[in-house]
C-alpha cells in the first residue's frame, strides 16, 4: 500500500514535469505514431500479396500488432523512461541518490519517470484494435475483455524483465546505451505470429525469453478464445522472467561503487 | 585547405579511438543489429510457406535483400553522429572546434568515416554468424551479388545519409532538442527507404513516388544494386538521383551551418 502511494506521488511529480513541455508532447506523439504506421504499412504490403500468414488473416494480424503496440505504449509511458535512465545513473554516480531513499531501488528507478505521449498512442492502438475486432465480426464479452487486459498487463512483466536485465548490464559495462537498441530489436520478435516460428527460435523465444507470447497470447485469446496451455505458460514465464531480472539487478547492484569521494 | 586535409587522418584516428573506448557497448550494438535478419527469416519463411514467390521475390531473394541490408547499415548508417553534433552546438563544445583551421563538415565527415570503419569491424562477427545460420537453412541468392553496381551505390548512400544527418542535427542552432525530429525522419527512412520491406513490393504507383524521394537511396537502392536486382538503366538513373540528393543535402547543410553560426553564441570554455 505504501509503494502504491509512493508510485502515485512519483506519477504526479513526473506528470507535472512532463506537462512543462507541451510542444514536446505533441512531437513525440507524432514520432510514436509514425512508427506504428510503419507496422501497419508493413501489414498492408504483405497482405497486398498474400491472403494469410501462418494462419493469420489481415485483421487478425492487425489485432496482433495493435496488441503489441498497446503493451509497448503502456510500458513506454510508465516504466521504460525510468528504467532507461539506469545506465546514466550508474555511470554518473547519481544512483547514490536513489539508494539512500527508504524504498526498493528497482521500484524507485522504474517508476521515477512518466511519458504522457505514449498514452495517446495507446489510445490510437485501442481504436485500431476495436476496428480490427469489428472487422473480424467478433463481439467479446466484458469478461473476455477483462481477461485480455489482464494478459496485456502480464505482457508488461515480460517487457519489464527484458529491459531490467539489459539495463542492469550497465553495472559491468561503462557505457551501456546500446542495450536500449537491443531492447527495441528483441521486441521485433513479439510482432511475429507464434505459428510462424519453429525449431530453436520458437523454443528460445517461448521458454527462455517469452517474447513470442507477449502479444500472441492476448491477441489469440480475443480472436480464438481462451487457450489454457499457452496462457499458463505465458503467466508463469512472465513471472519467472520478472523475478530473474530483479535478482540480476540486485546482483549487479553489489558491484556498484558509488561516485562519492 | 591543404592543412585541413592533412589534419583529417588525425581526426579519423581520434574518431576511431573514441568509438573503441567503449568496446562492450559497441559489441552489444553489433550483436543486436544481426537479430532483425533472424526475425525476417522466421516471418518471411511463414509468408512463403504456401507460395514460391511474393512480387518478384523468392524466399532466398528476399532474405538476401535483408542480409545485404545489414551490410548497407554497417557501411552507411550514422550511429551517434546526429546527437554528437547536437550536443556540440547546445553545450558549447563547438567553440574549440571553431578555432581550428578545419571546416566543420570535413571534421564531422572524418569522424563519421571512423565510426563506420570501427562498426564494420565490430559487426563482422555477429553479421557473419547470423548469415551463417540463415545460409545453413537455405541457399541465399549470393551468386547474383553485383559489387560493380553495389559499391558506388553504397558510397552514395553513405554520402547521402551523412549529409542528411548533418542537415537535421544542425537544426540544433534553433531547436533545444532535435531528437524528436531525428526519430521522425528515422521512421520515414525506415518506411520509405526500404528498411522494413523491399520497396518494389509496394503497389506500382506508390513505388514510382517513393523512388523519387531521397530515402529510397539510403537503403533500398544500394541493397537492390548489391543484390543485382537492378537493370543497367535503372542503376544509372538511380545513381544520378542518389548523388543528386546527396549534393542537394550537402549544399543545404552548408547554408544551415552559415545561418546557424550567425545565431550561435560562444560562451565560456
Amino acid at each position: 500500500m505504501q509503494l502504491l502511494r509512493l508510485w502515485l506521488l512519483q506519477l504526479r511529480y513526473a506528470a507535472t514535469r512532463e506537462l512543462m513541455f507541451r510542444a514536446n508532447f505533441f512531437v513525440w506523439v507524432a514520432v510514436e505514431l509514425a512508427w506504428f504506421v510503419i507496422q501497419l504499412a508493413f501489414i498492408g504490403v504483405i497482405y497486398h500479396h498474400v491472403e494469410e500468414v501462418a494462419g493469420w488473416r489481415r485483421n487478425e494480424m492487425i489485432v496482433l500488432v495493435t496488441t503489441n503496440q498497446l503493451v509497448i505504449q503502456i510500458f513506454t509511458a510508465f516504466l521504460m523512461p525510468g528504467l532507461s535512465k539506469l545506465p546514466e545513473l550508474v555511470r554518473t554516480g547519481k544512483l547514490d541518490f536513489v539508494l539512500v531513499k527508504p524504498a526498493p531501488p528497482a521500484f524507485l528507478i522504474s517508476t521515477s519517470h512518466l511519458e504522457i505521449g505514449p498514452l495517446a498512442n495507446g489510445g490510437i492502438a485501442v481504436a485500431m484494435l476495436v476496428a480490427a475486432v469489428g472487422g473480424l465480426g467478433l463481439h467479446p464479452s466484458w469478461g473476455e475483455m477483462a481477461w485480455y487486459l489482464a494478459l496485456v498487463f502480464a505482457g508488461l512483466l515480460v517487457h519489464y524483465a527484458v529491459l531490467m536485465t539489459l539495463v542492469s548490464l550497465s553495472f559491468w559495462i561503462i557505457q551501456a546505451e546500446s542495450v536500449l537498441l537491443g531492447y527495441y530489436t528483441l521486441f521485433q520478435v513479439a510482432r511475429i505470429p507464434r505459428e510462424a516460428a519453429s525449431g530453436w527460435f520458437r523454443v528460445v523465444f517461448t521458454f527462455a525469453i517469452p517474447l513470442l507470447l507477449v502479444a500472441n497470447v492476448p491477441a489469440a485469446s480475443l480472436i480464438r478464445g481462451g487457450q489454457p496451455g499457452p496462457t499458463a505458460l505465458f503467466l508463469l514465464s512472465g513471472l519467472l522472467a520478472a523475478v530473474f531480472s530483479t535478482a540480476f539487478f540486485l546482483f549487479g547492484l553489489r558491484r556498484y561503487q558509488s561516485a562519492s569521494s | 585547405m591543404s592543412a585541413a586535409l592533412r589534419a583529417l587522418p588525425a581526426v579519423f584516428s581520434l574518431g576511431l579511438q573514441q568509438q573503441l573506448a567503449y568496446r562492450w557497448n559497441y559489441f552489444l550494438r553489433s550483436v543486436f543489429s544481426a537479430l532483425p535478419l533472424l526475425v525476417s527469416w522466421v516471418f518471411w519463411g511463414a509468408v512463403f510457406r504456401e507460395r514460391a514467390t511474393v512480387g518478384n521475390y523468392t524466399l532466398a531473394g528476399i532474405l538476401t535483400y535483408y542480409a545485404v541490408l545489414l551490410v548497407v547499415e554497417a557501411v552507411c548508417q550514422p550511429s551517434d553522429d546526429d546527437f554528437q553534433i547536437s550536443r556540440e552546438i547546445r553545450e558549447g563544445m563547438l567553440n574549440p572546434i571553431l578555432l581550428r583551421p578545419l571546416p566543420y563538415g570535413l571534421y564531422r565527415a572524418a569522424l563519421f568515416a571512423a565510426g563506420r570503419s570501427a562498426y564494420l569491424l565490430a559487426a563482422l562477427v555477429p553479421v557473419s554468424f547470423s548469415l551463417f545460420l540463415v545460409s545453413r537453412a537455405m541457399d541465399l541468392d549470393l551468386a547474383r551479388l553485383s559489387l560493380g553496381h553495389g559499391v558506388p551505390a553504397l558510397l552514395g548512400a553513405a554520402l547521402l545519409q551523412f549529409s542528411l544527418t548533418l542537415c537535421l542535427s544542425l537544426c540544433s542552432f534553433w531547436l533545444l532538442d532535435v531528437s524528436a525530429l531525428i526519430f521522425l525522419v528515422y521512421a520515414l527512412e525506415f518506411l520509405a527507404g526500404g528498411h522494413v520491406f523491399p520497396l518494389d513490393l509496394l503497389p506500382p504507383p506508390l513505388f514510382a513516388v517513393v523512388r523519387l524521394l531521397p530515402f529510397a537511396y539510403e537503403y533500398w537502392f544500394p541493397a537492390a544494386a548489391l543484390c543485382g536486382n537492378l537493370s543497367e538503366g535503372a542503376w544509372k538513373a538511380g545513381l544520378c538521383l542518389q548523388y543528386g540528393w546527396a549534393f542537394f543535402f550537402m549544399v543545404l547543410a552548408h547554408f544551415i551551418w552559415k545561418a546557424g553560426l550567425r545565431r550561435f553564441t560562444a560562451a565560456g570554455g
